[in-house]
């Protein structure tokens, strides 16, 4: 029940996993609420302490380092949106970031929450993977670095360890490559995706696709790069048939790792155009 | 009687705006009452299910819990409706949809009610369930209700459809489906309540019809009338919901027995779960036209999903089989509305009362007649547009103020801009573009049945004037029109009017703030309750003026001769002169609307004493390859007889517009999954297009200055617009709405 809950905030991150080395399968941390809220107030939630990790310094910031673009988890998406250096080191989450529920929800939201609550269709996620980011957990044991997308085991299932939170994130700077960033709701805005999609990509001196990185999101379990497309894009001077190949190919792939369900019907042939949209400046600029 | 310059046509500020911007306002959860207790209704989770026994023993051991009532502690009589009384307030033997209440906790906290209610112990059997209202129709169904699960079968008939068909040169045949909605008003249903020092049981709710509520909580409670007293408070919008009785009964059940002020305030969750939805429609629908165009017979069968309880199923029911062929002249129609019980959650009113959804068919089949034809739509629907002297398929007549064909008129020229420029694609190659046109007609006030409203105007000595309305202003502004036809009848400045507003104690009733009445109806009788008024004031000053009555006006409180507008007599000094003689200074005003029951087997009739008409143009943009669709533009034409308050039909029909893109395009309520917002989309500004809203007046002889009303009138058109500009655009046509993303990809894929 709601008031059974105990309220504890840290001042910094290592009183945080202090605590949580104690008392971490019993506690939740809490950043902006966006997700967490909605759980305790529906009764789902059963945590015992809810750890506002608000206070804590060593999660705030973005700044450039000799590691590459260091983003605090506790970073909002609305400051994320606003921020200068993501704008050009990586534009692709800034994207995102300006689509990504409404501006009260931005205000409150954090990029580390969007990838602990390990949503199928968390808007960062894409942009993180192509970004080749790696998140920075710290817990009893210290610091652990995995790639971005094992941070989710699953739909909701994060494999952020009870003990452990997300410091940060470290991405893969992108200056100058072209970035797309599209997600298909039921509306325009403050909807989930249904399908959504991040790409960083390169034409070499030919014009043929020199770099490509992309990520499907809201299609499979965890969102994930999908390796057989770039390989099939890259050394290709993009037109709408590689295009629509490329399309077929992301489709065909979220089938494989996902199964047919009933909502197969609708996003086969909605990767399918959808990949074409975010393609689509690379074949026109041609 | 002149007409004081501004009180009429003139968008002055609305009444209790200033207090809503700066939070002022009093809705029903902001009443701080002393120590009050919170209510929570145990609701079950079983769609149909004999209760075996309820135990309340733990839950009513649990801190804070005051009381745990159940149907036994209802002193009078446990059945409620408005139309028909089929719902319990507390269910005593069956629970018959997910969300029916068996119990009613009252507690010092609201924790304490909602731990409490969860300890409450149901023992269910759960019987088998039907939620298919054909098979609800079938012999084998379960029975929901004793007298089976028809609840009402409306039939209206005109000519031999059957042998017209055989002389049409075009025929169109299909079926179209629509979806439960909810309301989503932004105020979820909230109440609270007290007892007077002299025993009067006081409610203060969120309600779009107080006087229905007052005699219901009488009936539940078994008390005399004078024992309650229901007040409206602030109400954040209704859309039809809070036309039923939703946390009234429960307010006063639990002030009845416990003697101390409560409250009941019902979360986004539990209002999408208990209160009612708008009906699922399946309609076959069947229209036959000649060579020319014109109409010439339709045929059209209706199953309406009205849920657990009848609620205002017959009235949505009746509404659509009247409104069924939309509004153009047809010889030979013949409609049946079957209204099935199931166990869905109750369906009820909800803006338009089943014309949104008959008008989605309606306008589709005009559209496919018009392809047949090879006719441009616009051209289809001028032609057969209804006009003074049309007779409509109930036989009634039309006198005057049909203003269809000045609606289709006002956006001709918009429609062939829209229509030559959609063949550019813009600058994607992923979309395309369409433009669509949707009609509609709408009775206004109850279908072929008296719905009377009442009204009383006070002068005191001083002169001053005080209306005293029972209607209820939900947002949509009557307090503000209500207010501009007395001080326009009065020749006063509308802030003049002193307004005793919704609280059955001091106002009569005026009927329900729903099916668009209020302005025609309630606006009326108050023209009446002033001219009454002034009729007195012109009286006395003829005795004291010695010139004859019809050379006097009202003017700014005075009685002026129009001769000569120096020569002019207060109102206080008439009033107190009046008042001497010993005549009322408190004057009532009634008006019913013209109207005949329908006949039982053919509908014949005259249901409604005026139509409101309009028609929206839509142009859409549809993704092609993801099945977004963004609407860009509604151009919306609206015959309103007489706009008393332009910028409030101008904000009935922007909310029009807004709540028929998200009929179109996204939203459903998925009896049994949808919960909340977070499964239920409406649209955002963000989906919102731009609005051309215009304004027709075809005056209305018998409206309080020529007015009808514009209330659900402004929903109906958006939809069925929008459904065929989707067409237009996609060359195939989607006969289920929403037109998701799943169905417009669907047909996108489909098409030639
Ligand atoms: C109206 C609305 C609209 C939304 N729109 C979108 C949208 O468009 N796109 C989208 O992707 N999401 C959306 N969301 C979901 C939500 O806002 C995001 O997932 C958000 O990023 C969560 O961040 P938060 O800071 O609010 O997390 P919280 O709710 O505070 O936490 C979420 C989870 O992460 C855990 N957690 C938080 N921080 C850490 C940390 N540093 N280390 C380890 N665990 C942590 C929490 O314990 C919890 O389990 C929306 C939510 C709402 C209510």
């Amino acid at each position: 029940m709601r008031s059974d809950v105990r309220y504890v905030r840290p001042s910094s991150l290592g009183e945080a996993v202090g605590f949580l080395s104690d008392h971490g399968p019993e506690t939740k941390p809490l950043a902006g609420g966006t997700d967490l809220l909605i759980s305790i107030r529906s009764g789902e939630l059963k945590a015992r302490y809810v750890m506002d990790v608000n206070r804590i310094p060593e999660l705030k910031g973005i700044a450039m380092t000799g590691e590459g673009l260091s983003i605090g988890a506790g970073t909002t998406i609305a400051e994320i949106a606003s921020s200068e250096t993501v704008k050009r080191l990586a534009p692709v989450l800034r994207k995102s970031c300006l689509s990504f529920g409404s501006p009260q929800v931005r205000n409150a939201a954090t990029i580390g929450g969007n990838i602990a609550n390990a949503s199928p269709s968390a808007d960062t996620f894409p942009p993180l993977i192509v970004h080749e980011t790696i998140a920075v957990l710290s817990g009893p044991d210290g610091e652990r670095r995995i790639p971005v997308e094992e941070a989710a085991a699953g739909p909701y299932k994060s494999n952020v360890g009870s003990r452990e939170l997300i410091v940060r994130f470290i991405l893969k700077p992108s200056e100058g490559r072209f970035f797309e960033f599209l997600k298909i709701g039921r509306r325009k805005t403050l909807a989930i995706a249904r399908v959504s999609m991040a790409v960083l990509a390169e034409k070499d001196m030919r014009g043929a696709v020199g770099f490509i990185r992309f990520c499907l999101g809201s299609s499979t379990p965890v969102p994930c790069r999908i390796v057989e497309v770039e390989d099939f894009l890259t050394g290709k001077i993009l037109n709408e048939a590689v295009v629509a190949e490329g399309g077929r190919l992301a489709a065909e792939k979220m089938i494989e790792i996902s199964g047919r369900r009933s909502t197969t019907v609708y996003k086969e042939p909605a990767v399918k155009g959808l990949f074409n949209r975010l393609l689509y400046p690379m074949v026109k600029n041609d | 009687m002149t007409e004081k310059v501004g009180a009429i046509g003139s968008s002055i500020p609305r009444r209790g705006a200033l207090d809503r911007l700066t939070g002022a306002s009093m809705f029903s959860a902001d009443f701080r009452l002393e120590n009050p207790l919170a209510l929570r209704a145990v609701r079950s989770p079983h769609s149909h299910a004999r209760v075996l026994r309820i135990d309340t023993e733990e839950a009513s051991r649990m801190p804070g819990v005051a009381r745990i009532f159940t149907a036994r502690d209802i002193p009078g009589k446990n059945l409620t409706g408005i139309i028909n009384k089929d719902r319990p307030l507390l269910v005593e033997d069956k629970v018959r949809f997910v969300g029916d209440p068996v119990a009613l906790v009252a507690a010092e906290t609201e924790e304490a009610a909602e731990r409490a209610a969860g300890a409450v112990n149901v023992l269910y059997e759960v019987l088998p369930a039907v939620y298919d209202p054909a098979d609800a129709l079938a012999n084998e169904a379960p029975l929901i209700h004793e007298k089976g699960n028809l609840l009402f079968r409306r039939r209206v008939v005109r000519g031999d459809a059957a042998s017209a068909f055989s002389s049409c040169a075009v025929v169109v045949e299909e079926t179209y489906r629509t979806s439960f909605l909810e309301h989503c008003y932004l105020e979820p249903d909230a109440g609270a309540g007290w007892v007077d020092a002299d025993g009067t049981l006081v409610i203060i709710a969120s309600t779009q019809n107080p006087h229905y509520d007052h005699s219901e909580v009488a009936a539940l409670l078994g008390v005399e009338d004078g024992r309650i007293r229901i007040i409206q408070a602030a109400t954040g919008g209704g859309f039809g919901s809070k036309l039923d009785l939703n946390m009234q009964g429960f307010i006063g059940l639990a002030l009845y027995h416990l003697q101390r002020p409560v409250r009941c305030v019902y979360s986004r969750e539990e209002t999408f779960i208990a209160t009612s939805k708008r009906h699922a429609l399946i309609m076959e629908m069947k229209t036959g036209a000649g060579k020319d165009g014109r109409l010439h017979a339709m045929k059209c069968r209706i199953l309406c999903d009205t849920g657990a309880y009848g609620s205002y199923g017959i009235a949505v029911a009746s509404r659509a089989a009247v409104h069924a062929g939309g509004p153009y002249e047809i010889e030979h129609v013949d409609t049946e509305v079957l209204c099935v019980y199931t166990n869905n959650p109750v369906a009820g009113a909800m803006r338009g009362f089943g014309t949104p959804q008959v008008a989605f068919a309606h306008e589709s089949q005009m559209d496919l007649l018009a392809e047949k034809l090879g006719m441009d739509p616009f051209e289809i629907r001028r032609r057969n547009a209804l006009r003074v002297g049309s007779v409509t398929a109930t036989g009634q007549k039309l006198e005057a103020s049909v203003g269809i064909g000045e609606c289709l008129d006002a956006i001709k020229e918009s429609y062939e801009k829209a229509r030559s420029a959609r063949s550019d694609r813009g600058d994607s190659p992923f979309t395309c573009r369409g433009v669509g046109i949707g009609a509609m007609w709408y009775g206004i006030g109850n279908t072929g049945m008296q719905n009377p409203s009442t009204a009383q105007v006070e002068i005191d000595l001083d002169g001053a004037v005080t209306l005293y309305t029972g209607c209820a202003d939900i947002g949509q502004g009557s307090t503000t029109v209500l207010a501009q036809i007395a001080a326009g009848t009065l020749g006063l400045a509308p802030d003049e009017i002193r307004m005793i507003v919704a609280d059955t104690k001091l106002t009569t009733n005026a009927g329900a703030t729903s099916a668009s009445r209020q302005t025609y109806i309630s606006g009326n009788a108050v023209r009446d309750a002033a001219a009454k008024l002034v009729d007195v004031l012109l009286t006395e000053a003829v005795d004291l003026m010695k010139v004859p009555k019809n050379s006097l006006a009202v003017e700014g409180g005075f009685v002026v001769y129009k001769g000569d507008t120096d020569r002019r007599i207060a109102f206080s000094k008439l009033a107190a002169r009046a008042r001497r003689k010993g005549i009322p200074l408190r004057w009532q005003g009634y008006f019913d609307p013209v109207t005949s029951p329908l006949n039982p087997d053919t509908g014949h009739g005259e249901p409604y004493a005026t139509y409101a008409y309009a028609c929206h143009l839509a142009e859409v943009t549809v993704d092609i390859t993801t099945g977004e669709v963004t609407v860009d533009r509604v151009v919306a034409a609206h015959d309103v007889g007489r706009a008393i308050h332009p910028e409030g039909v101008v904000g009935q029909i922007c909310g029009g517009v807004a709540m028929g893109v998200g009929f179109a395009l996204m939203e459903e309520f998925k009896p049994g999954v949808t919960a909340s917002f977070k499964d239920y989309h409406i649209p955002t500004a963000n989906d919102m297009p731009e609005v051309v809203p215009l304004i027709v007046e075809s005056s209305e002889p018998t409206g309080p200055f020529g007015a009808k009303g514009v209330g659900e009138p402004a929903l109906i058109p958006t939809a069925p617009a929008v459904l065929n500009a989707l067409s237009d655009a996609l060359g195939k046509r989607i006969y289920h709405l929403p037109a998701n993303l799943e169905r417009v990809l669907e047909a996108a894929n489909k098409r030639g």
